[in-house]
């Protein structure tokens, strides 16, 4: 609803009534019947402020930017989080033949702290852990260098040149728990590309 | 006496009381765009969009919440001695048409910027006029890649035009995106690609298809349609032949929906998935009940996971406009309020007047803007692309798009 019509009469607005009877003639006790039109005027008066006032406080109106927000509301995990591709790193050691890691850096951009429940990759054929070990928790402005290790499992199924690899990664904060896919971009899929070659080329299998 | 003029205070301050409230009810449900800044100067903000045809139910809602963006911004005082107005013109979704419009708004002085258009097609022709120009362009929904990164933008980036930016995520990232969630998520590892032979539709089937096949899928067929056809049934029987487990289709609804009933009628009950161009509820109204599963990828998040979003839907409906906003009602919000920050920027910067050379000015503040939009953060990369990297993927569910997974571009 846009149009906005005439304000409807509020509680108080009948004291015009009392106006009307302010002209029917009074003329025994006219002493204590004026006491009684200046006591019905001040009493409609008050009625007739206090219901102008509500209906003052409670009009329609656009919100202003504050009353847009009349709490603090909690952003979603997927929208506060960002996840940055830093470099292709080394294995850690005790890792398992035909793995190799990457760092990325997780940030949370507002609102409470964020914990990442889960990693994964969608490509069958890869198994993905990470270090720190989910669930871990990341705060507002104290991002996390976080270690994806990827571990071959069936390389006739994992993507050797994939354009646009993702990481699904589950977010939960105060809000929500949220999967978000997060595209690293071209430097992550040229080095799991790399990656998946030399562990799945034939010398090292 | 004394009496009368009690009543006669209480008359006034009861005439007093509803004035005020009479007052306070006025601001909303102003729907005029260039009320507020009396005097000063009045900036122009083109439209350009289909506003009639196939495509008008997009090109409308870009154009109202271009509209919005200038009633707030007129109503904010948002620029001091600034009132913006918008003109919007038709372009029909033709590249002839759009060049037109392009012309007649750089020849009126007092247009300091475009918001628009929606097909990449129509863009192409009128990137260079406004270049010419240094009319500022901004559009909410171009998604082809070369029309910010140059014809040969898979192998080397170069941006063509200074005065084009766009607030929605290339094709660059729709395709293999939509080609990722198919492949692995959706599991279909046939696919027939069928695209309508415009640029924003064989742009995406081909972006999609180069990431569909990296990912070992199989292209079992392809197709090209006419966009001004309504008959596919023999490609619709091709479909049904190819044993495809999911159709691609690059292109817009009003041909896509049809596509999907006629792919269905024909015996291949098998999903269609296309891009942002299917997205948007015309496409079930012509695709009928058997669509239910179709998929389309769009640019951005799903609104009810935005705050900013749930108050440009809220505001839009107060504005009570006829127009849904459509898929990239956000985006042309977005796309005015970046010239409506860039016009800030120049008349700060210029003693609170508007320059001579304000074109050239507001087309160079505009790498600059930044802000908080209805879409998220708003801000360009160095190819006037946005840096707000979103993509949703939606299914047809109970007649409804309904958003399935959600991904951000962090590259």
């Amino acid at each position: 609803m846009s149009g906005i019509g005439p304000p409807e009469p509020g509680e108080g607005t009948r004291a015009w009534e009392s106006r009307r009877e302010e002209d029917a003639p009074a003329p025994l006790a006219a002493r204590y019947a004026r006491r009684r039109r200046i006591a019905a005027a001040l009493a409609a008066a008050a009625v007739l402020l206090s219901g102008g006032g509500y209906l003052y406080a409670t009009r329609p109106q656009q919100p202003t930017a504050h009353a847009r927000r009349p709490y603090p509301q909690v952003p979603y995990p997927a929208q506060v989080v960002d996840l940055t591709y830093l470099d292709a790193r080394p294995a850690p050691a005790g890792a398992p033949p035909h793995s190799f890691s990457f760092a990325v850096l997780v940030s949370v951009a507002s609102g409470p702290p964020v914990t990442v429940t889960r990693v994964i990759q969608p490509y069958a054929g890869l198994s993905v852990t990470t270090d720190p070990p989910a669930p871990f928790r990341i705060r507002v402005d104290s991002a996390r260098k976080i270690t994806i290790t990827m571990h071959v499992t069936e390389c006739g199924k994992a993507p050797r040149n994939a354009g646009l690899p993702f990481l699904d990664v589950t977010l939960r904060n105060t809000r929500a728990i949220q999967e978000q896919s997060f595209i690293p971009g071209p430097h992550y899929a040229q080095d799991l590309s790399h990656a998946l070659e030399v562990a799945c080329s034939n010398r090292n299998r | 006496m004394r009496q009368r003029s009690l009543i006669a205070i209480t008359a006034a301050l009861a005439a007093g009381a509803l004035t005020l409230t009479a007052c306070g009810s006025r601001d909303s449900g102003d729907k005029g765009s260039d009320s507020g800044n009396g005097g000063g100067s009045t900036v122009v903000i083109g439209v350009d969009s289909p506003l009639t045809g196939d495509l008008s139910a997009m090109g409308l809602g870009i154009k109202n919440s271009a509209d919005l963006a200038v009633q707030k911004a007129n109503k904010q005082k948002f620029v001091k001695g600034v009132t913006f107005k918008i003109e919007a013109l038709d372009d029909q979704a033709q590249p002839s048409a759009g060049q037109q419009n392009a012309s007649k708004l750089v020849s009126e002085q007092e247009v300091l910027g475009v918001v628009g258009p929606l097909n990449s097609s129509v863009a192409e022709s009128m990137q260079k006029v406004f270049d010419d120009a240094k009319l500022v362009e901004v559009s909410p929904a171009n998604t082809g890649p070369a029309l910010t990164q140059g014809q040969d933008w898979q192998n080397k980036k170069v941006r063509p035009y200074k005065a084009y930016f766009r607030t929605a995520t290339t094709d660059a990232i729709q395709g293999p995106f939509a080609a990722q969630y198919v492949f692995n998520t959706a599991k279909k590892k046939k696919v027939f690609v069928i695209d309508d032979k415009k640029t924003y539709g064989s742009g995406l089937a081909a972006t999609f298809t180069e990431e569909f096949k990296k990912l070992g899928g199989k292209v079992v067929g392809t197709e090209h349609i006419n966009p001004d056809a309504k008959d596919f049934s023999a490609v619709a029987t091709k479909v049904k032949n190819s044993g495809a487990q999911v159709v691609y289709y690059g292109g817009e609804y009003p041909q896509a929906g049809p596509l999907s009933k006629q792919i269905k009628a024909a015996g291949a009950k098998i999903p269609l998935v296309g891009g942002d161009g299917i997205k948007d509820d015309t496409f079930m109204k012509l695709a009928g009940a058997e669509a239910t599963g179709d998929l389309a990828t769009s640019v951005g998040a799903p609104v009810e996971d935005l705050p900013s979003a749930k108050q440009f839907v809220s505001d839009y409906k107060a504005a009570g406009y006829k127009e849904d906003y459509s898929a990239y009602g956000g985006y042309a919000y977005d796309s005015a309020w970046a010239i409506i920050e860039a016009v800030k920027k120049v008349v700060d910067a210029n003693g609170g007047k508007l320059p001579s050379d304000a074109r050239a000015k507001v087309t160079e503040a505009m790498q600059n803007v930044s802000f908080d939009g209805v879409t998220g953060k708003v801000s360009f990369d160095e190819y006037g692309d946005a840096t707000n990297k979103q993509l949703t993927v939606y299914a047809v569910k109970n007649g409804a798009w309904v958003p399935v997974k959600s991904g951000t571009y962090t590259g």
